[in-house]
C-alpha cells in the first residue's frame, strides 16, 4: 500500500511540469486613478507603484510569507554587527533594451535617491548610509552610519538604468511616462487618463510571464468599473463591501469571476491633537475609546468585511501584539472616567462641561471618502450618548493635507495609514517627528516609546525587535493618542479564467508571471495593432 | 382667477413650508437614529421610503432635508436681491462713470464659472449652512442688479420722478419710496427663480460632501449614498431626487404664473 502511494505521488510529480500552461491573454485591470510617474523612486500613488512595480525590480523583494528574499540581488550578508550589507548581485540580467544589469545601477540609483534636487519621497531610508562601495560589477558593499534594521528592506526600492538615465534631470526626464526596467513586463504605450499598457518580457530573469499583456485601464468613477464587470470590459477590479456581499452574488458574477478577501494593510484611525487642552488628559481620550463600538462600525460601514484593531500595525503582522485585548464597549466606563477627569453635567443640558467650558470638538475628515462619512456619523452618535458634542467637518482632500494636518490646525481627524511590512513606525510616533509636514501630527511624546522605536531599528534579533514592538503597541493602546479602529478587508474580483492564482499571507500577485489562461479561454489576441 | 400656474405654485410653496415647520411632527423617526439591523431596507409599512446604508429612515431624512432647502433658498436669495438691489439702484439712478464701474463689477463676477467658485471658496472658508447661504447669496446677485438697473433706467425719466425731483425730495427719497416700489415685480420673478437655482447648488454641494455637514439631513448630501447604492437601493437615488425635482418645479411654475399674473 506503502508503495502504491508513493506511486501515484510520483506520478503526480512527474505530471505538473508537463501540464502546459498555456502563453497570451491580457489581463485587463481597473484604476480609480492614472498614474503620475512611472518612475518609480518619484512615485508616491499607488496608481503608480502597482504599474512601475511590474516593470522594475529592487536587490530584495518579499515572498509569499512575508519574508525578505533576493530579487535582483543573487544573495546577500551581513557583516560588521549590522553595520554593513554586501550585495552579491545576479548576473546575466539585462534591461529590457538589452544592456547588462550591473552593480553600476544600483550605485546610480542610490546617488539619486539622496541627491536633494530628485523629488523623491524615499531618500530617508537612505541618508542613513555612510557609504556605498561597488566592488566589483556584481557586488556592492553597503555601510550605515548607526545599524538600521529597515534597511535591508529599504533595498525593495527599484533599481534604475544607468546607461539611460545618465546625465539627465529625473524630475523632468521623458523616462516617467517612458521606463525602462528589469521586471517581468515591459512598458508599451501610455494613454494618459486612458489605459497604460505593457507586454511580457520575453527574457525576464525568472521566466517569462505567461500572460502576453497587463493593461491598466482608467476609469475614475467606482460604479463605472462595476458596470464594466458587468461586461466583462475588465477582469481584475477592487469592490465595496456592498458589492462583494450582494451585488456580485449572483449567477453571472459566480461564473465569470472570482472573489478574493485579503486582510489589507491600512486601517483607520480617529486621532486627538494632543496640544489641545481638551485631549492632554489620557483618562479622556480613554473614556472616548469606551464610548464607540468598533464592532458595530464594522457591521454597519463595513458589513462586518474587516477587524477591529488595538494598535498601529496590520493584525498578520509578527509586530501586532495579540495580548493587547481590545477594551469592551461600556458607556458607563466612560462617564466614569470622564468625570474622573473634571468632566460633567452641571446644568443639565445633556453637553459635559469642564470650567464652564463645554466638551464639544470637531472632526475632520476627508471628501469623497463614503466609508470615513459614515463612520464618522456612527461615532458622533456614540459620543453624544456620553455627552461629547462631536460636530463633522468634510474637507477636500489637498485641502485637509495643506491646510488642516500640516498646519496642526484640527481638534481630532478621521484618517488611515497604509502600511509597509516593516514595522518600523518611527516616523508617525517618536518625538522628533512633529515638524510641519511629517507625520507625528498630533504631537505625540512618549520617552519610552521614542526609545523603544531606536532600540526597534538598531537590534537585528527579531525576538527583540517584536518585544520592542509589542511594548510600543501596549503604550499607545493604553495612551489612546489615536482611537484605534478597524483594517477593513480588502475585497476584489479577478476573471475566472485565470489559472494558477494563489492565495498566500502576502496576497495574490506575488506570482503574477505564472498565471496563465487556457488556450481556449483566451479573450485577447496577441496581435492589436 | 384663472392662474392656474400660480394657484399650484402657492399650494406647493405653502405645503412645503408646513413640511418644513413642522418636521419634528411629521416625521415617523428621529433623522439621525441608526439601527444596525435595518440596514438599506426596501420601502415598507414601517419605514414607508425605506432606510439608508446606517439604517436611518429615509422619509424622516428628506422631511428634515426639506427645512435645509427652503432656508438655503429663501436666506441665499434674500441676501442675493439685497446686494443686486442696491447696485442696480446706484449703477441705475447715478449712471455715468459709477454706472460704468458698477457693470463691469457685474461682468466680472459673471465670468467666473459661479458653482467652481463657490466650490473653492468652500473649501476654503469650510463648509456649513451658514456659509453655504452666504457664498451663494454672495454669487448669484448680478442677474439682480442688471435688471433693477434696467428697470431703474426707464423709470427715472418718468415724469412722476422728474415731479418728485421737482419738490425737492431726497435722493435717497426717489429711490426707496418711487423707485424699489416700481421695480419690485421683476425682482420678485427674478427671486422666486433664484430659490430653486439655489437649492439646487445647495444640493450639488451637499452631494460632493461640502455642503451640508452630517448628520443634518439635506437632500443632497442623502444622495452621497445613491453612486454606491444605486444597484441594490433604488429608494436612496429616487425620493430625494424626485423632492429635489418637484420643488424647483414647484418654484418654477409659481414665478411663471407670477409672472403672467403681474407681467
Amino acid at each position: 500500500m506503502i508503495k502504491l502511494s508513493l506511486l501515484v505521488i510520483a506520478f503526480f510529480i512527474s505530471l505538473t511540469p508537463a501540464l502546459s500552461q498555456d502563453h497570451g491573454d491580457a489581463l485587463v485591470s481597473a484604476s480609480i486613478a492614472d498614474s503620475r510617474t512611472l518612475n518609480p523612486i518619484l512615485a508616491s500613488d499607488t496608481a503608480s507603484s502597482e504599474v512601475a512595480g511590474l516593470i522594475f525590480n529592487g536587490l530584495v523583494k518579499y515572498d509569499k510569507e512575508i519574508n525578505l528574499t533576493p530579487d535582483l540581488a543573487e544573495s546577500w550578508e551581513i557583516k560588521e554587527g549590522g553595520l554593513a550589507i554586501i550585495f552579491h548581485l545576479k548576473k546575466n540580467v539585462r534591461w529590457h533594451d538589452g544592456y547588462p544589469f550591473s552593480a553600476a545601477d544600483v550605485a546610480f540609483t542610490y546617488q539619486k535617491l539622496i541627491d536633494p534636487k530628485v523629488k523623491t519621497p524615499y531618500s530617508g531610508d537612505f541618508e542613513r548610509v555612510r557609504s556605498l562601495e561597488v566592488i566589483d560589477d556584481y557586488t556592492l558593499k553597503v555601510v550605515y552610519k548607526e545599524p538600521f534594521v529597515p534597511a535591508l528592506s529599504s533595498w525593495g526600492m527599484s533599481i534604475l538604468p544607468k546607461h539611460i538615465l545618465e546625465g539627465q534631470d529625473l524630475n523632468t526626464s521623458s523616462f516617467s511616462r517612458n521606463p525602462v526596467g528589469t521586471g517581468p513586463f515591459k512598458f508599451k504605450r501610455w494613454r494618459s487618463q486612458e489605459k497604460i499598457e505593457l507586454v511580457a518580457n520575453p527574457d525576464y530573469f525568472q521566466h517569462r510571464p505567461n500572460l502576453d499583456r497587463y493593461i491598466f485601464r482608467v476609469i475614475s468613477d467606482e460604479s463605472t468599473i462595476f458596470l464594466e464587470l458587468q461586461a466583462q470590459g475588465v477582469d481584475s477590479a477592487g469592490l465595496s463591501p456592498l458589492q462583494y456581499l450582494r451585488q456580485t452574488d449572483t449567477a453571472f458574477f459566480r461564473r465569470y469571476y472570482r472573489k478574493f478577501k485579503l486582510s489589507s494593510f491600512v486601517y483607520t484611525y480617529l486621532a486627538y491633537n494632543l496640544r489641545d487642552e481638551k485631549f492632554t488628559d489620557k483618562r479622556v481620550r480613554q473614556a472616548l475609546n469606551y464610548a464607540v463600538d468598533k464592532e458595530e462600525l464594522i457591521k454597519m460601514v463595513f458589513l462586518g468585511l474587516g477587524q477591529p484593531i488595538t494598535g498601529p500595525f496590520y493584525p498578520e503582522s509578527w509586530a501586532y501584539n495579540h495580548n493587547v485585548k481590545p477594551i469592551n464597549f461600556d458607556p458607563d466606563k466612560a462617564r466614569q472616567l470622564l468625570k474622573e477627569a473634571g468632566w460633567s453635567d452641571a446644568d443639565g443640558d445633556g453637553v459635559l462641561e469642564k470650567n464652564g467650558e463645554k466638551f464639544i470638538f470637531t472632526l475632520i475628515t476627508n471628501q469623497g471618502n463614503e466609508e470615513r462619512l459614515k463612520s464618522a456619523q456612527i461615532i458622533q452618535l456614540r459620543l453624544k450618548d456620553v455627552g461629547v458634542v462631536m460636530k463633522i467637518k468634510v474637507v477636500e482632500w489637498s485641502v485637509f493635507l495643506s491646510e488642516y494636518i500640516n498646519k496642526r490646525k484640527f481638534e481630532a481627524v478621521l484618517l488611515g495609514w497604509s502600511l509597509p511590512r516593516e514595522p518600523d513606525n518611527y516616523d508617525i510616533w517618536h518625538s522628533s517627528k512633529t515638524r510641519e509636514g511629517e507625520f507625528n501630527f498630533i504631537g505625540y511624546r512618549n520617552d519610552e516609546v521614542d526609545r523603544l522605536l531606536t532600540e526597534g531599528r538598531r537590534v537585528f534579533d527579531q525576538a527583540r525587535r517584536k518585544a520592542c514592538y509589542n511594548r510600543i503597541h501596549e503604550i499607545l493602546y493604553d495612551e489612546q493618542p489615536y482611537m484605534f479602529l478597524y483594517a477593513p478587508d480588502s475585497l476584489f474580483v479577478i476573471h475566472s479564467r485565470f489559472q494558477g492564482i494563489k492565495q498566500e499571507p502576502i496576497g495574490i500577485g506575488y506570482n503574477l508571471i505564472d498565471w496563465w489562461v487556457p488556450k481556449k479561454e483566451q479573450r485577447y489576441s496577441r496581435v492589436t495593432e | 382667477m384663472k392662474n392656474r400656474a400660480l394657484i399650484s405654485g402657492i399650494v406647493f410653496i405653502i405645503a412645503l413650508s408646513c413640511v418644513a415647520a413642522f418636521a419634528p411632527l411629521l416625521s415617523p423617526y428621529d433623522p439621525a437614529a441608526i439601527n444596525q439591523d435595518n440596514l438599506l431596507s426596501a420601502p415598507s409599512s414601517a419605514h414607508l421610503l425605506g432606510t439608508d446604508s446606517l439604517g436611518r429612515d429615509l422619509l424622516s431624512r428628506i422631511i428634515y432635508g426639506a427645512r435645509i432647502s427652503l432656508s438655503v433658498g429663501l436666506v441665499a436669495v434674500g441676501i442675493a436681491t439685497l446686494i443686486g438691489l442696491s447696485i442696480g439702484c446706484l449703477a441705475g439712478f447715478y449712471a455715468g462713470f459709477l454706472d460704468m464701474l458698477l457693470m463691469r463689477l457685474v461682468d466680472v463676477m459673471l465670468c467666473f464659472p459661479t458653482f467652481y467658485l463657490i466650490l473653492a471658496v468652500t473649501a476654503i472658508a469650510g463648509p456649513s449652512v451658514f456659509n453655504i447661504m452666504l457664498i451663494i447669496g454672495l454669487t448669484s446677485w448680478m442677474g439682480v442688479a442688471r435688471l433693477v438697473r434696467a428697470e431703474i433706467l426707464s423709470l427715472k425719466e418718468r415724469e412722476f420722478i422728474q415731479a418728485a425731483t421737482a419738490i425737492g425730495a431726497t435722493h435717497f427719497r426717489i429711490i426707496l419710496r418711487h423707485l424699489i416700489p416700481n421695480a419690485l415685480t421683476p425682482i420678485l420673478v427674478n427671486a422666486t427663480l433664484g430659490v430653486s437655482a439655489a437649492i439646487l447648488i445647495e444640493s450639488g454641494l451637499s452631494f460632493l460632501g461640502l455642503g451640508v455637514q452630517p448628520p443634518t439631513a439635506s437632500w443632497g448630501n442623502i444622495l452621497i449614498e445613491s453612486k454606491s447604492t444605486l444597484g441594490v437601493a433604488w429608494w436612496i437615488t429616487v425620493f430625494p431626487g424626485l423632492s429635489i425635482l418637484i420643488t424647483i418645479l414647484g418654484f418654477n411654475i409659481f414665478a411663471e404664473g407670477l409672472k403672467k399674473e403681474i407681467g
